[in-house]
């Protein structure tokens, strides 16, 4: 309990208290689906773009994820009040890694339109970072 | 009745920075109403195995806004700690004791 005669440690830190974000995992895995994207366009081989096709949606679905633990984790009220795009940014990013995106399509326009919002989250991030 | 009792706690951890650094000692007092927007010691839920958190260090920054009964609380740095959009809102019991003031400033 409590006590004026003892000092009791109370806890500052996070569930697991790691604090490590950073917008460079989404775009590592929305590169690869650039990429992918590519050599599937240059290989006939039915099996190779089955694979492709499987890897594709996998890393699709790893951007949507790190996108959303940067949402959900890194980011907090006063971050949204400093960028008020930064929610439909990241429903927009997340759009484009899924099913009409690069998880759904082999377009690699769509995997630039993601990288770039991918930029643009990542200088939010780091304006964030400089407080 | 509740009675007032102050009480000392050391901060442990990085999530109320700038206010509070990790090893600062704070005066605290139990047994008095919340005020919305100072620090407290809180006492948050278990995590999601079931464990048992510490007390905590947090800000109450109000009321939740769907539960006016209940307090939300924050951290002071954005990039840390659990928070009331992690565990949800706390109950008055789980408000322990209110932040007086600084005892002692850790070195560093």
């Amino acid at each position: 309990m409590l006590s004026l005669f003892r000092i009791t440690d109370v806890a500052a830190h996070c569930d697991l208290p790691c604090g490590v974000y950073d917008p460079a995992q989404a775009r590592i895995e929305a590169e690869s689906v650039k990429a992918i994207i590519a050599k599937v366009a240059d290989n006939d081989d039915p099996d190779f773009r089955v694979r492709a096709t499987i890897i594709k949606e996998q890393r699709s679905e790893l951007v949507k994820h790190h996108l959303w633990v940067l949402w959900t984790d890194y980011f907090k009220p006063p971050h949204f009040e400093k960028f008020p795009q930064l929610h439909q940014l990241v429903n927009e990013a997340t759009k484009l890694a899924g099913a009409s995106g690069t998880k759904g399509e082999f377009d690699a326009a769509k995997a630039d339109e993601l990288l770039a919002k991918i930029d643009e989250i990542d200088a939010i991030f780091k304006e964030t970072k400089k407080g | 009745m509740r009675v007032p009792l102050p009480a000392l706690v050391r901060v442990r951890g990085r999530s109320m920075l700038p206010t509070y650094r990790d090893g600062d000692v704070l005066l605290v007092v139990r047994g008095v109403r919340p005020r919305p927007g100072r620090a407290h010691v809180v006492r948050l839920p278990p995590d999601a195995a079931g464990r048992p958190r510490p007390l905590s260090v947090k800000r109450v920054t109000g009321r939740d806004p769907d539960d006016p009964e209940r307090w939300w609380v924050d951290s002071d740095n954005a990039a840390e700690g659990a928070t009331s959009f992690d565990v949800g809102s706390l109950a008055d019991e789980d408000i322990v004791a209110v932040v007086a003031r600084l005892v002692r400033r850790a070195l560093g």
